[in-house]
């Protein structure tokens, strides 16, 4: 068994891999590499032939926050260890790296016969130390939730920083349907120069706007996230009808959360 | 009475109230000489403000001979000062009180509503002794009303004073509605009985005027998402937003 960074000529072997679970997420995966490139993204060979991919992206303007990308061994192949000797080496390319959070994101998929697709890769990921932290409910589907797990690199014993409130002005730009959901949107947001006689804030109006674009759209279902030290983006969301469904602690850096919402266009 | 500082955390960085500290150093130092030689008594005649000459009366002063700006007084009075103690007084409480009111404005609204505090107080002193001949100098109406806004701002936070007992000093923090309340029934009451009286001294009603006119500015000025979750703004301790979210109603099923 050889671990070796992927290249670009690994992509069609990696997507065959892929495929031996989910054609879609083949797919998906194909784009993303060809997309944003394969840095930060392993193989592994047995003889000679890719069987495992497994890899990290790193989240700009965090302090050391990364995602686990397209984790995925050759159907025929698991279950001998290829999967964990993959994945550890991942985990101590992130750790050297300066990795502080580590965040995976797992599906509760049934396939046809009511068998948990992602049971085994979920058993592994508790195995080094990562913990459930967030569901999403029907994220990917009705029925179908998205589990966040994360695993923090840092000493646990460093106090946290009290960290400062911002108040950006920030403006919705537009909508779009997350990637592998059916009908899961999401709002783009930016950060703009204050209007001279405008508010910060976004409004409860504002979101609604975006709401009943995406029930035109076809949407079923809206997810939107913020860091927690933003304190006017409380009151709209709460006032539009957003839900609370959890945070992922330290997410931008030690002290700062990425705060989850949603929203299921009741009464949109 | 001498405010050293306050409880009050500072959100950003006060631009405006670095930079007016600035602009009066600097006019103290490069147009009033830092108070040594002819250059203080002739910026104070050239840069003061004389009540006469803006009402039109010009009455006769040891300014005769001394071209001032006209109306531009107004503006250039608020910068120049009569002695090291003046200056010293007079940026001490805008070191103290200038940043917490910035930060409830923002920077260019906080220099407007300086500027503005600083015209009202001129009017006000002009209204009070039209016929004057003596000129007015002293940044001491516009910081007037930053402490105006201060106290209608946030009244509660505790403000830690100077207090001299004979040779003797100590420090204890009282909330600021005692400390701007004593302070601006002081005006009024030195500015009653000192009215009428001729020479120079304390423009006790450029203060008032300057004060008052602060505290309903602020009203206005203020920007109500800065000052949100503020510690210490208003009466009561702020509740945090965030807190919505406990509600389980509020949260995913």
């Amino acid at each position: 068994m050889q671990i070796r960074a992927m290249t670009e000529n690994d992509i069609d072997d990696v997507v065959n891999v892929i495929d031996t679970h989910d054609d879609d997420d083949a797919e998906d995966a194909r784009h993303d590499f060809e997309k944003f490139g394969v840095s930060d993204q392993w193989v592994v060979e047995v003889e000679g032939s890719v069987v495992g991919t497994s890899g990290f992206r790193r989240v700009p303007e965090t302090d050391g926050t990364g995602w686990i990308s397209w984790t995925y061994v050759d159907a025929e192949r698991c279950g001998h260890g290829i999967g964990r000797g993959l994945f550890k080496h991942v985990l101590d390319q992130i750790s050297n790296d300066g990795g502080n959070k580590i965040f995976i994101k797992v599906s509760n998929y049934q396939d046809e016969d009511g068998e948990k697709t992602y049971l085994a890769a979920t058993k592994m990921y508790e195995s080094f130390g990562f913990a459930r932290v967030l569901v999403s409910k029907d994220f990917y589907d009705s029925g179908e939730d998205q589990y966040i797990y994360s695993k923090d690199l840092r000493p646990v014993d460093i106090e946290d920083e009290l960290k400062a409130e911002e108040k950006p002005a920030i403006r919705f730009v537009d909508i779009f349907e997350i990637g592998e959901t059916d009908g899961a949107y999401s709002f783009t947001w930016q950060v703009i120069n204050k209007p001279l006689f405008q508010q910060r804030s976004f409004s409860a109006d504002d979101l609604t706007v975006g709401l009943k674009a995406v029930k035109e759209s076809g949407g079923r279902i809206v997810f939107l996230t913020f860091p927690c030290n933003l304190p006017l983006i409380h009151s709209p969301l709460s006032d539009a009808g957003f839900k609370f469904v959890g945070q992922l602690t330290d997410y931008y850096e030690r002290g700062v959360h990425e705060m989850h919402f949603v929203h299921r266009l009741d009464g949109i | 009475m001498i405010p050293i500082r306050d409880d009050n955390p500072q959100i950003g960085i006060p631009y405006a109230t670095y930079g007016l500290i600035g602009a009066n150093v600097i006019a103290w130092v490069f147009l009033q000489g830092a108070g040594f030689g002819n250059e203080l008594e002739i910026s104070i005649c050239q840069y003061g403000l004389i009540p006469s000459n803006i009402v039109g009366t010009q009455a006769s002063s040891h300014c005769d001979g001394i071209a001032g700006l006209g109306y531009l007084n107004v503006l250039s009075s608020m910068f120049m000062h009569g002695g090291w103690m003046h200056i010293a007084g007079n940026l001490l409480f805008l070191w103290v009180f200038g940043d917490n009111v910035e930060d409830a404005m923002g920077s260019v609204r906080f220099l407007v509503f300086y500027l503005l505090c600083g015209f009202c107080a001129a009017a006000a002193q002009i209204i009070s002794e039209p016929a004057s001949g003596i000129p007015m100098v002293g940044a001491s109406g516009a910081i007037g009303g930053v402490m105006g806004g201060y106290l209608v701002l946030y009244p509660r936070v505790k403000v830690h004073i100077l207090f001299f007992i004979f040779i003797f000093f100590t420090t204890f923090r009282v909330p600021a509605f005692a400390m701007l309340g004593y302070w601006i029934a002081l005006q009024v009451f030195e500015g009653m009985i000192s009215y009428g009286s001729q020479g120079g001294g304390v423009a006790f009603w450029a203060h008032v005027g300057g004060f008052l006119s602060g505290a309903l500015a602020a009203l206005l000025f203020k920007d109500n998402e800065l000052l949100f979750d503020h510690p210490y703004h208003g009466w009561s301790d702020p509740v945090k937003p965030a807190s919505v979210w406990d509600n389980p109603d509020n949260r995913q099923e």
